[in-house]
C-alpha cells in the first residue's frame, strides 16, 4: 500500500527482502544502513534471537530525496527465512508494494530457494497480491562462494516472469544497491500507472 | 498494490490532525498517531522529539498483526486494543476499521480507563474520516492524481544513490 502524502509531499513505499534462511536478507539491509548517510536512514531495528537469526524482521527506512517535490521513502522490511516462521512472513508481507528475493546460490541450497520462492506466492495471494504483477527482483547472492552454482542455471531455476536478476556478495556489498535501485523503480513505474 | 494505495488529501488531513491534537490535549499525552497497517505513520500529533515516530510506526504495526494471529489461534477474531504498561510511559493500540491504527503514548500515571475511553470516542470520529475518503475512493473522485514523474526524473532520483558499489 503506497501512502501518498499531499500534504507533507511524502511517498511511503514498503519492499520486502525474501528468501531463505541464512540467504543473506539481513546483510543487504546492513550493507545498505551501512553506506547510507545519517540524514538519509532512520534506525536499523532487528527482532533476532540470541543467535542473530531474523525472529519477525528487520526494518530499515531509508529517504531516497525527491521527486517532482514529493520526497521519497522506502521502508525495506526482511522475513525471517526458517521454514517455521511462516506465520510471521505473512504478516510483513502486508501492504507490500515490492519484493526482492534473495537466493542462495550455494548448490546446497536450491531447495530451500525453490520452497521459499514457492511459499512467497501463495503468501502473497493470502494476503491479496499476485506474484505475476507485483514489482519484483531477483538476487542471486553469495556468488563468491565455491559451490555456487552457475548463475544461468540457477536464473533458470528461480525465474518467476522475467523479472531483473542481479547477482550479489552481501557481505562485500556487490549488487546490494543495483538490486534496491532495481525494485525502487518498478515499484515508482508501477505507482504511475495506478494513477 | 494501486487497488490498495492510500491517497491522503489536505482537508482529510487537517481533520485527522484537528482529532488527534484533541485527544493529545485532552489525555495530555505525549504522542498521538495515525497509522497504517502497513506500518506507515500517516497523522503524528505531539512533542515527538525523542521519540522514533518511524520505528514506532513499524514496530506498533507489526505487533498488531502478531496480536491478531494470536487472536485466531485462541479462537478470538481479534484483540483489538493493546496496552503495554510501563513504568513512565505506556503505549495504547488500537485497531481502526483493519486498515489503520491509533496509537498512543501517555503517562504512566494517566487513568488507564481514560484512556480507553477517549481512544474509543477518538477511534469513532476517526472512523467518519476513513469512510469518507474510502466513498471518495470508490466514486473516483479526482480530486488529486497521482504525481506522473517520467522514466527520466525516476532515473535521476535513482541516480542520486550514487555510492558506488564495489566491483562485481
Amino acid at each position: 500500500m503506497t501512502f501518498i502524502n499531499y500534504v507533507a509531499r511524502e511517498i511511503n513505499c514498503k519492499i520486502v527482502y525474501y528468501g531463505p534462511g541464512l540467504g543473506g536478507k539481513t546483510t543487504n539491509l546492513q550493507y545498505i544502513y551501512q553506506i547510507t548517510s545519517a540524514e538519509n536512514k532512520g534506525k536499523l531495528i532487528s527482532l533476532a534471537t540470541e543467535t542473530e537469526r531474523t525472529l519477525f524482521f528487520d526494518f530499515l527506512p531509508i529517504d531516497f530525496g525527491q521527486i517532482r517535490g514529493f520526497r521519497t521513502r522506502f521502508h525495506l522490511y526482511t522475513v525471517p527465512g526458517q521454514v517455521f516462521y511462516d506465520s510471521s512472513r505473512k504478516l510483513i508481507l502486508k501492504g507490500v508494494d515490492g519484493v526482492v528475493f534473495v537466493a542462495d546460490s550455494q548448490e546446497e541450497r536450491l531447495d530451500a530457494n525453490l520452497e521459499s520462492v514457492s511459499n512467497l506466492a501463495a503468501n502473497l495471494k493470502e494476503q491479496g497480491f499476485d506474484i505475476a504483477k507485483i514489482p519484483y527482483v531477483l538476487q542471486l547472492n553469495k556468488r563468491d562462494l565455491p559451490s555456487a552454482m552457475p548463475a544461468d542455471e540457477l536464473q533458470r531455476q528461480l525465474l518467476v516472469k522475467g523479472e531483473p536478476v542481479i547477482e550479489a556478495v552481501a557481505t562485500q556489498g556487490v549488487g546490494v544497491l543495483t538490486t534496491l535501485k532495481a525494485v525502487a523503480r518498478q515499484v515508482l513505474v508501477e505507482l504511475r500507472k495506478s494513477a | 498494490m494501486s487497488s490498495d494505495n492510500f491517497n491522503l488529501h489536505e482537508n482529510e488531513f487537517q481533520r485527522i490532525e484537528a482529532i488527534l491534537a484533541k485527544m493529545q490535549n485532552e489525555l495530555r499525552a505525549q504522542l498521538v498517531l495515525l497509522i497504517s497497517r502497513s506500518g506507515q505513520p500517516i497523522v503524528i500529533s505531539g512533542p515527538a522529539e525523542s521519540i522514533d515516530c518511524t520505528a514506532l510506526a513499524s514496530l506498533a504495526a507489526a505487533n498488531l498483526a502478531a496480536t491478531d494471529s494470536l487472536a485466531n489461534i485462541v479462537g478470538e477474531r481479534d484483540f483489538s486494543v493493546l496496552v503495554h504498561q510501563g513504568r513512565r510511559r505506556s503505549l495504547f493500540i488500537s485497531d481502526l476499521l483493519k486498515r489503520f491504527s491509533l496509537v498512543l503514548v501517555f503517562d504512566a500515571s494517566a487513568s488507564s480507563g481514560l484512556v480507553r475511553y477517549k481512544c474509543k470516542r477518538t477511534t469513532l470520529l476517526l472512523e467518519d474520516v476513513i469512510r469518507d475518503f474510502q466513498r471518495r475512493i470508490e466514486k473516483a473522485e479526482p480530486v488529486m492524481s497521482i504525481p506522473q514523474f517520467t522514466d527520466e526524473e525516476i532515473e535521476e532520483l535513482l541516480g542520486r544513490q550514487n555510492i558506488n558499489e564495489p566491483f562485481n
